[in-house]
């Protein structure tokens, strides 16, 4: 088998030497570049999706955080206001309780006053009856006989209010 | 549950096996081609370009600048380093998933980035699209240039395979400089004056030339400095061990592996570096990216007139 000079230059193999090079500049391209390249772009892709998704769920977050500090802002401005009505309220019934209260024991007292006076004043009136009749008896035997009923009434009744009007002036 | 796990797998696993018998098979039938028609040595050193499989029926192969089709080691060589590399994107991108987790899939993406960053930071973010012929021109010449260590003929070591990658390029830079028209192109040529313009002329010609010759030198004193060496141990190796050393010479044994580290491995893969470098230094320079731009604006403008 023959051998070429060790330099040469022949126009056929440069040729296809070129065409070589475009040939393999092609099946890089289709088999290694392109490849390569899309699987990268989905890689960014997913990249930029998981990205997005942090981001939507920091935002998220936030917004829930902020929510929930409204709401337990609202439920503490809820709560005093709830206490302050059950406050209000209790102090409301307890006033009423103690009126009432009050005005029953006003009741009960000037009742027992009424009561009091009422049988003070019977068991004057009884007295004042017993001691007429007493004396009207004593009378009538002093005297042996009988005298106007009415007459005699009338002056132990003013006999009575001298004897008081003297205990007053004692008094 | 156990099957349909195991089926896809299988099933990846027997994609991945033929992939990688796509990437070892044309090495090995390089070889088998290497050994099945390699001549009988006459034992002295011989240096010598690629042999030659076919010619067209009266190309004189000896001539040193000929137009005749012949088909030589070195585009076969080519050929099956094509077919490897192939093999080898198919393999590295087999089973690509958002969430990497084979080692593969990090070089393959270590490949793409590495690359496109040495464009951005050599030609422009403008020139990203030129990602994969750089990955291409650097795949090929530096498995062209290591298919020596498998004891082959590196296709970068002869000078027209080269050549053809510095005239392609060359029409690139040329593309690159006239992508605004010609009017812009002769200006960039002869604004200084018509000797800088001759030097000018000669400098774009000169490009392609030596960026050829560059690449083919180096990558072929490698290969010459190894057959001289190994010529040189066989001989110390008869003088130190004598008749025995003749036959069966033991320094060649280990020594030459050593140094093609330096003259195969290093030296292949910097001239790739080298050539992949000057490409994008010199399209990257070429493009008048102001002229462009603004081109590129009056073009604009003109639409939103036109609309």
């Amino acid at each position: 088998m023959q051998s070429q000079q060790i330099i040469t230059v022949n126009l056929w193999q440069i040729v296809i030497s070129l065409c070589n090079l475009c040939v393999l500049f092609l099946i890089v391209k289709r088999f290694l570049y392109k490849p390569v390249k899309k699987m990268l772009a989905q890689r960014q892709a997913q990249v930029d999706g998981v990205y997005e998704q942090a981001d939507e769920a920091l935002r998220k977050a936030e917004a829930d955080q902020a929510a929930w500090a409204e709401k337990m802002t609202h439920a503490r401005e809820e709560a005093d206001a709830i206490i302050q009505r059950a406050s209000e309220n209790a102090h409301r019934s307890g006033d009423a309780i103690l009126a009432g209260a009050r005005s029953q024991a006003d009741g009960i007292v000037r009742q027992a006053k009424e009561e009091a006076r009422l049988t003070h004043l019977q068991a004057k009136e009884g007295i004042r009856h017993e001691i007429a009749g007493v004396s009207t008896e004593l009378a009538e035997k002093l005297l042996g006989r009988e005298i106007n009923e009415q007459d005699h009434r009338n002056l132990i009744d003013a006999f009575i209010d001298e004897m008081e009007d003297s205990r007053g002036a004692d008094q | 549950m156990r099957l349909t796990e195991t089926k896809p797998r299988r099933k990846g696993r027997a994609v991945d096996i033929l992939l990688i018998l796509m990437m070892v098979l044309p090495l090995v039938a390089a070889m088998v081609l290497k050994i099945l028609f390699t001549p009988e040595g006459t034992g002295g050193v011989e240096i010598h370009g690629a042999m030659v499989y076919y010619a067209q029926e009266g190309a004189d192969i000896s001539q040193v600048i000929s137009g005749a089709l012949i088909i030589t080691e070195a585009q076969i060589n080519s050929w099956l380093v094509m077919i490897s590399i192939t093999g080898l994107c198919l393999f590295l991108t087999h089973g690509l998933e958002v969430h990497a987790h084979s080692t593969r899939q990090h070089i393959a993406e270590w490949i793409v980035e590495k690359t496109e960053n040495l464009i951005r930071g050599n030609m422009g973010e403008f020139h990203l699209y030129f990602t994969p012929f750089i990955i291409a021109m650097m795949g090929l010449s530096v498995f062209s240039s290591f298919t020596s260590l498998l004891g082959l003929f590196a296709p970068t070591s002869d000078l027209s395979v080269v050549f053809g990658w510095a005239i392609l390029v060359f029409f690139l830079i040329l593309a690159a400089k006239a992508c605004c028209g010609p009017r812009v192109f002769i200006k960039g040529l002869t604004a200084d004056g018509p000797v800088v313009t001759a030097l000018n002329v000669i400098g774009d010609l000169a490009t392609p030339v030596s960026m050829a010759f560059r690449h083919y030198g180096n990558v072929m004193s490698g290969a010459v400095i190894g057959v001289l060496i190994g010529s040189a141990l066989r001989g110390l190796s008869g003088a130190l061990l004598g008749a025995l050393g003749e036959v069966f010479p033991v320094l060649q044994i280990g020594i030459p592996g050593v140094l093609s580290i330096y003259f195969d491995v290093f030296s292949g893969g910097l001239q790739a570096f080298i050539f992949a470098m000057l490409t994008m230094l010199y399209v990257g320079g070429g493009f008048p990216l102001e002229d462009w731009l603004k081109r590129h604006d009056k073009k604009k403008q003109v639409a939103e007139q036109g609309a």
